[in-house]
C-alpha cells in the first residue's frame, strides 16, 4: 500500500513523472526512507539509488573537491548501479533533509520496463543528458484563418471597369478583389481574370467588372482552421478565398498568407523589407519581429533556426539601409564591403543583439572616399539603431573611423593582433575574427579571410592567447535552489546563459576554427568541419553542438517569457524557475563546457 | 456472528501467546538497532471502551529507515455506524462494506510485528483501543511498548524552555517544524508514515548514544 506523500513526490519527479499512478505505487513499495542530518555522511556505495526528498548532500571527491550538490529530486548511486564500480567520492548532508532509497532490483526494472527511464539514467551517467528529450507534445501548434488573415477588405462594385480594378489591384498591392452589391459578397476577380478574361481576348478597359468576375465563390468562416482551407482551395482548385464573419464578408484569404503563415512568414517580412524606401518604412517593418518570433515559437522553431532567422533579417535591414543611403548618398566611389562581427557573423543572433559591424573599402578611407562612407556608415547605424537594433555600447560599429580601413589597413590591424597578442587586447579584439559580409563585395572579403586564417594557423603565441582567453570564464557546476553553484563554492545569484554558457563555447570553438583554417563562422559549422576534418573527436563536437543547442534554446525560451511578459529581454536566468530535467541537462551541459575547456587548455597552452 | 469466535479461539490464544513469548528489546538497546513500527488508528469517537477501529495504518522502522514495501492500510468493519467521526477521517459507513475483519488484521499485526516498539502521535489513545480490541476478539490483550512521538516533541520544546501551545503539538505542526513534508491529515497510514518521519528526526536530534529507555522515558 503506497504513502500518497512519496507517490506524489515521484510523480513530480523526472524521469517518474513519465510513470502512472499504479507504476508509481509499485515503484514506492522498493523504497526506504531515511533522515540525514547535517553533517552526516552518507553511505554511497550501497548498491541502492538515492533519490533526494528533502535538503542539500555535498559530493566531494578524494581529493576533498566539491563536485555538487544535490537537492530535492537528484540522484545518486546510478553509476554504481548502472556500471558495477564502486566510487572513492564522499556526501555529506549539508542541510537535513530525507532521502528515498530505492532497491537495485526495482531500479533496474523500472529501466528495463520504460525505455525512457533506462535513457535517463543513461545519459545522466554519461553527462549527456543534454540529448535526452521527453516526447514531444502532441498537439502542434493550429492556426485558424484568423491568425493569418490581412484585417483589410479591399472592394470594388460590379458595375465598375476592368481599369478600375486594375488600378484598384496595383495601388492596395493586391492580386484580388472582393465585387460586392450593398455590401454583398457577388463574385471575386483576379489579376489572372484580368488577364485572361479580358487581355487575352481583347476585350476593352471599360468592360465591366461584373462581366468577368467569378460569381458566387467559395468562402470561409474566419474561425475555420487553416488546414480547412487548404482543403477547399485544393478541392476546388482555387488560390483566393474569401472570408466572412457571421455571414458578412470581412476580407481575402489567399494561398500566399497561408504559405506566408508557415515556414515562409520570415520570408514575407523580409520582403517587405527590401520593399521599403524610408528608414521609417524599415522601422515599422522591425516592429514586427517580436511578432514573428512568437510565431516561431510557437511553431516549435528550434532555437538555432529562429537565431539563422532572426540574423537574416538583420541582414535583410543592412542591405535595405545601405541600398538607402547609397540612394541618398549617390553611387559609392570605390568598391567596399560591409562586414558583421560577432553573433551577427555567426548567425546566432538573439533578439537583444546590438550592433557590430565595419567597413572594408578598396581604397584608403581620405578624402571624399573618406566622408562617402563616413556618411554612409552614420545612415546604415543610425538607421539600424532606429530598427531597434542597439549600438554597440563598446562602439565597434563602422561609424567609428577606426573601422573603416582599405584590405591593406585590416589585413595590418589583424597581423598586429596576430603577431603580438596580449590577453587583454585578445578579450577586445576576439569578436573581431568571427567576420562575415552582409553586402557589398564579396571577393574583397574573401581576400581578407583568406590573409586572417593563413596568419592564425600559423601563430601558435596567438592561439595560446587566445585559448587563454577562452579559459578565463568557467561554466558553474549547476544550480541549486535559488543560487547557481560555483566551483569555489560560492553561490550567485542568477545565471547568464550568455557569458557563462553560449559564449563560453563560442570562444573555444573560435580556438579551434582559426587553427585549422576554417571558413565558416556559424558555430554549428564549425563544429561540423572540426569533426569532419578530425580536428576534435566527432563524439566531443557533437556533445558540444548539442550543449550549445540546449542553452541556446533556454535562452530562446527565457527571450520568450520575457517577450510574453514584456519585461526587458535578458539572457538571466533565474535558477529556481528551472526545473527538474532543465536542471539536470544544464548541469550536464555545464560539465561538456567544463571538459572542453580543459581540452583546450591542453592542446594550445601547454607547449609554451 | 460469533461462529468464528469459537472454532477459532485456540489458535486466537495462540496468536497473542506469540507475542508476548517474543521479548522486546532490552531498554539498553541503541535506538538505530531497534524495529520500530509506527501506527494510526482511526475511530468512531474518542472513548476506546465503546469506540470502535474505522481504519489502521502502519509502516515498520528498520535500522532507522522506513520500509515502505511493508506499509499498510486497512479498512475495518465497524459494527456501528461510523456516525458523525467520518468529519475526520473521511470514512462513510458505504465504503466500510468491503473492509476487512479486525481479528484478522490484528492477527496480521501481532504476528508480523512481535518484538517491535510501536510508535504513534499521541499513542495513549492508540494504546488503550488496541488492547480494547485485542480484548474483545481474542479474550485477551497483550502489553505493548509504545513511544510517543507527541510527548517527546513536549519534552524537546520544554527543555529548549520554550512555551508550549497545545495547537504546537497537532502532528502537521510537528511536521512543519522539523522540515518535514507535510500531508493529508487523518488517514490512517499518512498519518503513521508522518509520526514516523518525525521520530526519524527526533532520534537524529537524540544522538548517537540514545537507548529505548531514553524514549520510553520521553514518551511519558
Amino acid at each position: 500500500m503506497e504513502v500518497a506523500d512519496v507517490t506524489k513526490f515521484l510523480a513530480d519527479t523526472t524521469p517518474f513523472d513519465q510513470l502512472d499512478a499504479a507504476a508509481l505505487g509499485q515503484l514506492s513499495a522498493h523504497i526506504n526512507v531515511y533522515y540525514y542530518q547535517a553533517q552526516d555522511s552518507v553511505k554511497i556505495n550501497t548498491d541502492r539509488l538515492m533519490i533526494v526528498r528533502t535538503g542539500i548532500f555535498t559530493l566531494y571527491s578524494d581529493q576533498q573537491q566539491l563536485l555538487t550538490k544535490l537537492q530535492s529530486g537528484d540522484f545518486y548511486g546510478y553509476q554504481q548501479l548502472l556500471t558495477g564500480l564502486t566510487d572513492s567520492d564522499t556526501l555529506i548532508c549539508e542541510e537535513d533533509g530525507l532521502v528515498y532509497w530505492l532497491a537495485a532490483e526495482a531500479f533496474h526494472q523500472c529501466r528495463y520496463q520504460y525505455k525512457n527511464i533506462d535513457i535517463f539514467f543513461q545519459r545522466l551517467f554519461s553527462r549527456r543528458l543534454h540529448q535526452y528529450r521527453e516526447q514531444q507534445q502532441a498537439s502542434r501548434f493550429t492556426l485558424k484563418i484568423s491568425d493569418v488573415v490581412q484585417q483589410r477588405k479591399i472592394a470594388i462594385r460590379p458595375e465598375q471597369t476592368a481599369q478600375e480594378a486594375a488600378k484598384l489591384m496595383s495601388d492596395s498591392r493586391v492580386s484580388s478583389l472582393l465585387v460586392e452589391e450593398n455590401n454583398k459578397l457577388v463574385g471575386i476577380l483576379t489579376d489572372r481574370d484580368l488577364r485572361s478574361r479580358v487581355l487575352a481576348h481583347a476585350l476593352p478597359a471599360s468592360t465591366q467588372v461584373s462581366q468577368i468576375m467569378t460569381r458566387q465563390p467559395q468562402s470561409i468562416d474566419r474561425h475555420a482552421y487553416l488546414y480547412e482551407a487548404v482543403q477547399q482551395m485544393s478541392q476546388h482548385n482555387i488560390h483566393h478565398l474569401p472570408v466572412t464573419d457571421q455571414g458578412v464578408c470581412c476580407g481575402m484569404l489567399t494561398a500566399t498568407d497561408i504559405i506566408r503563415s508557415q515556414q515562409d512568414h520570415p520570408v514575407y517580412l523580409i520582403g517587405e523589407i527590401h520593399r521599403q524606401l524610408s528608414t521609417d518604412g524599415l522601422e515599422r517593418c522591425s516592429q514586427q519581429i517580436a511578432a514573428l518570433a512568437m510565431t516561431l515559437s510557437k511553431q516549435q522553431v528550434p532555437a538555432y533556426e529562429a537565431g539563422h532567422i532572426i540574423t537574416t533579417i538583420t541582414d535583410a535591414l543592412t542591405q535595405r539601409l545601405i541600398y538607402l543611403a547609397q540612394q541618398k548618398l549617390g553611387e559609392p566611389p570605390c568598391v567596399f564591403s560591409w562586414l558583421a562581427f560577432g553573433s551577427q557573423a555567426r548567425m546566432d543572433q538573439s533578439l537583444n543583439a546590438d550592433q557590430d559591424n565595419a567597413l572594408l573599402l578598396e581604397k584608403e578611407p581620405v578624402g571624399a572616399v573618406g566622408e562617402y562612407f563616413s556618411a554612409l556608415a552614420e545612415f546604415v547605424c543610425q538607421g539600424l539603431a532606429q530598427c531597434g537594433i542597439t549600438l554597440c555600447p563598446g562602439n565597434i560599429m563602422a561609424t567609428n573611423p577606426e573601422l573603416r580601413l582599405s584590405l591593406k589597413g585590416w589585413s595590418g590591424r589583424f597581423a598586429r593582433w596576430i603577431a603580438t597578442p596580449t590577453p587583454d587586447a585578445l578579450l577586445k579584439a576576439s569578436i573581431f575574427f568571427d567576420l562575415r559580409v552582409i553586402d557589398g563585395s564579396k571577393g574583397l572579403f574573401n581576400a581578407l579571410q583568406e590573409d586572417i586564417l593563413q596568419r592564425t594557423t600559423e601563430a601558435p603565441l596567438f592561439l595560446y592567447h587566445l585559448a587563454q582567453t577562452a579559459l578565463q570564464r568557467t561554466a558553474p557546476l549547476g544550480l541549486f535552489k535559488n543560487f547557481i553553484l560555483e566551483q569555489d563554492g560560492k553561490h550567485k545569484k542568477g545565471l547568464d546563459l550568455k557569458k557563462r554558457g553560449i559564449s563560453l563555447i563560442t570562444d573555444l570553438v573560435r580556438v579551434y576554427a582559426l587553427y585549422a583554417g576554417i571558413h565558416e563562422v556559424n558555430t554549428r559549422s564549425r563544429l561540423q568541419q572540426l569533426a569532419a576534418q578530425g580536428i576534435i573527436d566527432s563524439k566531443d563536437s557533437q556533445n558540444l553542438n548539442d550543449a550549445f543547442d540546449l542553452l541556446a534554446q533556454l535562452r530562446w525560451e527565457k527571450h520568450q517569457h520575457d517577450l510574453q511578459n514584456s519585461h526587458d529581454v535578458t539572457n538571466l536566468l533565474n535558477p529556481a524557475e528551472v526545473s527538474g530535467l532543465a536542471r539536470h541537462q544544464l548541469k550536464d551541459s555545464f560539465a561538456v563546457i567544463n571538459e572542453a575547456q580543459s581540452r583546450v587548455k591542453q592542446r594550445f597552452c601547454r607547449e609554451l | 456472528m460469533l461462529g468464528w469466535l469459537l472454532r477459532k479461539n485456540t489458535a486466537i490464544s495462540e496468536i497473542v501467546k506469540r507475542f508476548i513469548s517474543m521479548p522486546f528489546p532490552a531498554s539498553s538497546t541503541p535506538v538505530d538497532q531497534a524495529n520500530f513500527l509506527a501506527l494510526d488508528l482511526e475511530l468512531t469517537g474518542l472513548n476506546p471502551r465503546k469506540d470502535h477501529i474505522v481504519s489502521i495504518g502502519w509502516v515498520p522502522i528498520r535500522g532507522q529507515e522506513i520500509v515502505l514495501a511493508e506499509a499498510k492500510h486497512y479498512l475495518i468493519n465497524s459494527p456501528v455506524s461510523v456516525g458523525q467521526s467520518a468529519v475526520y477521517h473521511g470514512l462513510h459507513d458505504h465504503q466500510l462494506k468491503n473492509a476487512h475483519d479486525l481479528a484478522d488484521i490484528l492477527t496480521e499485526l501481532l504476528t508480523q510485528y512481535a518484538g517491535y516498539v510501536f510508535v504513534a502521535h499521541n499513542s495513549a489513545l492508540d494504546e488503550q483501543c488496541l488492547r480494547y480490541a485485542c480484548q474483545r476478539c481474542f479474550g485477551k490483550a497483550p502489553r505493548f511498548r509504545f513511544i510517543d512521538t507527541m510527548q517527546m516533541e513536549w519534552q524537546r520544546l520544554l527543555r529548549q524552555g520554550k512555551v508550549v501551545k497545545h495547537d504546537a503539538l497537532k502532528l502537521p505542526n510537528c511536521l512543519k517544524r522539523h522540515g518535514l513534508p507535510d500531508m493529508a491529515n487523518h488517514h490512517a497510514l499518512e498519518d503513521a508514515y508522518s509520526s514516523a518521519l518525525l521520530l526519524l528526526s527526533q532520534l537524529k536530534l537524540g544522538g548517537k548514544t540514545m537507548t529505548l529507555s531514553d524514549l520510553y522515558l520521553l514518551s511519558r
